[in-house]
């Protein structure tokens, strides 16, 4: 498996920023949303092990039904491990225009709920409902409505995390899935998080946990025992992402118009990997996944970036850009390959791989705003 | 099929609907305009992006066969801008091929059928009313500049058409995208009362703003549901905008507009636009603030960038709150002031954070909303 990408920096930790102006939050996400798509669409497929992607080649799992996942089946996975795990599992061709007009359909109903609605994919997105602008009088019960909303016009099931900030309530979401609610209240969230394994912690991949776990660091509550210097000394810049996580605190607003930068992923092996063979595959592998996630989020990038972290902990990147967007996965993999081939021989193996598309559409634009001062209206 | 058609005629039919046939598109009929032809002399033609059509009725010189087909929009338009001025064009259909002929020229084009040609449903549109094609292009004119190019928020990519009642029943239009505002209200058109919140998309506006341009003398027939709007213009063998409406809802844009400001500022808008203008050439893609300083009786416009360095221009004012200082984008505040008419503009300020309203006065038609910027 691969890490999750790295979460975006939480705002400095202030107890007291937190507390003031107490915020309702809520994260909403679609249970198995492709799968279930397809399930709804076709209604041979009900009741039955479902996954969504390629099943040929290096296809990976883009989603799995939860028939699916009763035999271990995720999300992320190579196609041929999933058949592996499951001999009966049905293999269904994505179809992103449904899976697209789906989502529209679902955006819509949260933008009749609150302005402040912040798509994290076309699956699942955050809601500042602080503003209780429909006078409904409580986040939970704008929940409810929401998923009964989604329910009725897509025929779909959803899950609501309610809570005052972006990391409880993403965490909530996940707790009572499928077709759940959770609410953390305010003074919850620290007790909350402690009794989590880990593993649950968003950017917490199954290298992160096996490197925490030689630390003694299995559980929030472990995590919160250490101090902020101990995080930085092992994690870098991602310890003070865990130092505040495990304290519940995240200030992050509700963006709506957050533009992406760069979408990617990365993989570190067990064992670290030299051969041209191996590195070509491992490639491929990751191409699968990171297209996967480049087409979950409709994303199009001009500039395609190679990552490799040497035995000896040195990293490297190589870059390449086009003057036009990275047209297609076939693409994107013949890129990801140049870059690999003029690193070829390696000096030494490689513990780390990542591949990302960067210079996104929209992106420009978004930076000319952050940098000019222009207030909003609405 | 089989017609004779004045290549004038012809082409500036077919100006009008190329422009809804999107340059590239994945769906190959998508890129053809279908053309009808009856025996009763009359020729259509319709254009079509799935989501906008357009249908044009001409009279032709001559339909020996009548029938129809679907042939490339950009390609016969092309043949028609390059033939002859004053030469007349026969269409002619066999063996899924056209044949063009004009003078001595002659082409062969290829050809869809015509049942494949989509059409949209239009379903009822119950609601139906006229306005003035002026008043109408007026409308489009006030408010279309501020309509939203982000498409995350699609709801704001058009202009947003409702009734209301305020102290008699109006018909208002919205556009914003999130930095400024423009409204335009007119007295309510008999019929449409009771008609639903409507948000029509910004090309369907463009499109219809160049339709209205050869109709001004008339008026336009508006026909509409919740989900698809039809404007009629030019009468008998005229043109036929039928466009689907976005599926969204508008943001109630009144509590924007603000009622408490307090410090007025009367100036020229033609002197204002300049200055802006001006002092604006120091400013660079990345900074577009220009900075505005108010005294008594004048404008101190104002910009200055570390690259180009400065640039300063007087304007005299009628103001006599207290003196502050506010910042805008050049380019948005010059949309603004471009659609002012008349020797005076009234803005309506409150403080450098604050929503300032813009008018030519209080009976205008016309209102606008500009967010500053901080400088």
């Amino acid at each position: 498996m691969m890490p999750s990408p790295p979460p975006e920096p939480l705002a400095p930790y202030s107890p007291e920023g937190e507390a003031n102006g107490l915020r309702k939050i809520i994260h909403v996400d679609m249970d198995a949303f492709f799968a279930s798509v397809e399930q709804r669409d076709n209604p041979a497929l009900r009741g039955k092990p479902v996954a969504v992607g390629g099943s040929a080649g290096r296809g990976v799992v883009a989603a799995a039904s939860y028939e699916a996942r009763k035999f271990g089946v995720r999300s992320a996975m190579p196609s041929v491990t999933a058949k592996r795990k499951c001999p009966d599992l049905i293999f269904c061709s994505s179809r992103f225009d449904v899976y697209r007009s789906v989502s529209q359909q679902i955006r819509e109903i949260f933008h009749h709920y609150t302005p402040l609605v912040e798509p994290l994919s076309l699956d699942e997105a955050y809601l500042d409902v602080t503003d209780d602008i429909r006078g409904i009088g409580s986040a939970t019960r704008i929940a409810e409505l929401i998923r009964t909303d989604i329910l009725r016009e897509t025929q779909l099931t959803a899950s609501a995390g309610v809570s005052y900030n972006k990391f409880l309530a993403k965490l909530a979401s996940d707790q009572n899935k499928p077709n759940g609610t959770c609410i953390i209240r305010p003074g919850q969230g620290a007790a909350f998080v402690q009794s989590l394994p880990i593993r649950r912690f968003h950017g917490v991949g199954p290298r992160g946990a096996e490197k925490m776990a030689k630390l003694g660091i299995e559980t929030g509550a472990d995590l919160a025992t250490k101090d902020r210097e101990f995080l930085r000394a092992h994690f870098g810049s991602f310890g003070d992402y865990l130092f505040r996580a495990a304290r519940g605190i995240d200030l992050r607003p509700v963006r709506p118009h957050r533009i992406r930068k760069s979408l990617g992923g990365e993989r570190t092996f067990r064992e670290d990997i030299h051969e041209e063979n191996a590195l070509r595959e491992t490639l491929d592998t990751i191409v699968e996944l990171v297209w996967e996630r480049i087409e979950r989020a409709e994303a199009r990038g001009k500039t395609v970036t190679l990552k490799l972290k040497y035995t000896d902990f040195q990293l490297i990147t190589r870059a390449r850009s086009l003057p036009r967007m990275v047209a297609d996965k076939a693409e994107f993999s013949e890129i990801g390959h140049v870059l690999l081939n003029d690193l070829l021989p390696l000096p030494q193996p490689i513990r780390l791989m990542g591949l990302t598309l960067s210079n996104l559409e929209g992106a420009d634009q978004a930076e000319e705003e952050d940098d000019s001062a222009q207030l909003s209206l609405l | 099929m089989k017609a004779t058609i004045e290549r004038a005629t012809l082409l500036r039919c077919l100006s009008h609907v190329q422009s809804v046939v999107e340059r590239r598109n994945t769906i190959p009929i998508l890129s053809n305009v279908l053309i009808e032809a009856d025996s009763s002399g009359m020729l259509k033609i319709m254009a079509t992006d799935l989501d906008l059509q357009v249908v044009e009725s001409l009279s032709a010189v001559s339909v020996e066969t009548a029938g129809a087909i679907t042939v490339s929009a950009h390609l016969l338009f092309d043949i028609a801008r390059k033939l002859p001025d004053g030469s007349q064009v026969s269409m002619e259909t066999a063996d899924n091929r056209m044949t063009v002929k004009a003078g001595r020229s002659r082409f062969s084009l290829p050809t869809l059928p015509r049942d494949d040609f989509p059409t949209i449903v239009e379903g009822d549109l119950p609601t139906s009313f006229e306005l003035p094609a002026k008043k109408l292009a007026e409308l489009i004119d006030r408010t279309r500049f501020a309509i939203s190019t982000e498409e995350t928020r699609y709801y704001l990519n058009g202009i947003f058409l409702h009734v209301a009642e305020d102290e008699e029943p109006v018909l208002k239009a919205a556009a914003t995208d999130g930095h400024r505002l423009a409204r335009f209200t007119l007295p309510r058109p008999e019929g449409a009362e009771g008609m639903p919140d409507v948000i029509v998309p910004r090309k369907a506006v463009a499109e219809l703003r160049k339709l209205l341009e050869e109709a001004l003398d008339g008026n336009v027939a508006i026909e509409l549901s919740a989900s698809k709007i039809r404007f009629s213009m030019g009468g008998e063998g005229g043109v036929v905008l039928t466009s689907k409406l976005i599926d969204g809802t508008f943001p109630d844009y009144s509590r924007v507009i603000p009622t408490g400001n307090d410090k007025l500022l009367k100036v020229d808008p033609r002197s204002l636009y300049d200055g802006v203008d001006r002092v604006a050439t120091i400013a660079t893609e990345k900074t577009r603030a220009v900075k505005m300083g108010l005294d008594q009786d004048r404008v101190t416009l104002s910009v200055s960038s570390p690259d180009n360095g400065t640039a300063a221009e007087e304007v005299p004012a009628d103001y006599s709150a207290e003196g502050f200082e506010i910042g805008f984008n050049a380019n948005y505040l010059k949309d603004i002031l471009g659609q002012i008419e008349g020797d005076s503009v009234e803005l309506h300020l409150a403080d450098p954070g604050a929503p300032t309203l813009i008018r030519q006065n209080d009976k205008s038609q016309a209102l606008y909303v500009l967010m500053p910027m901080r400088v």
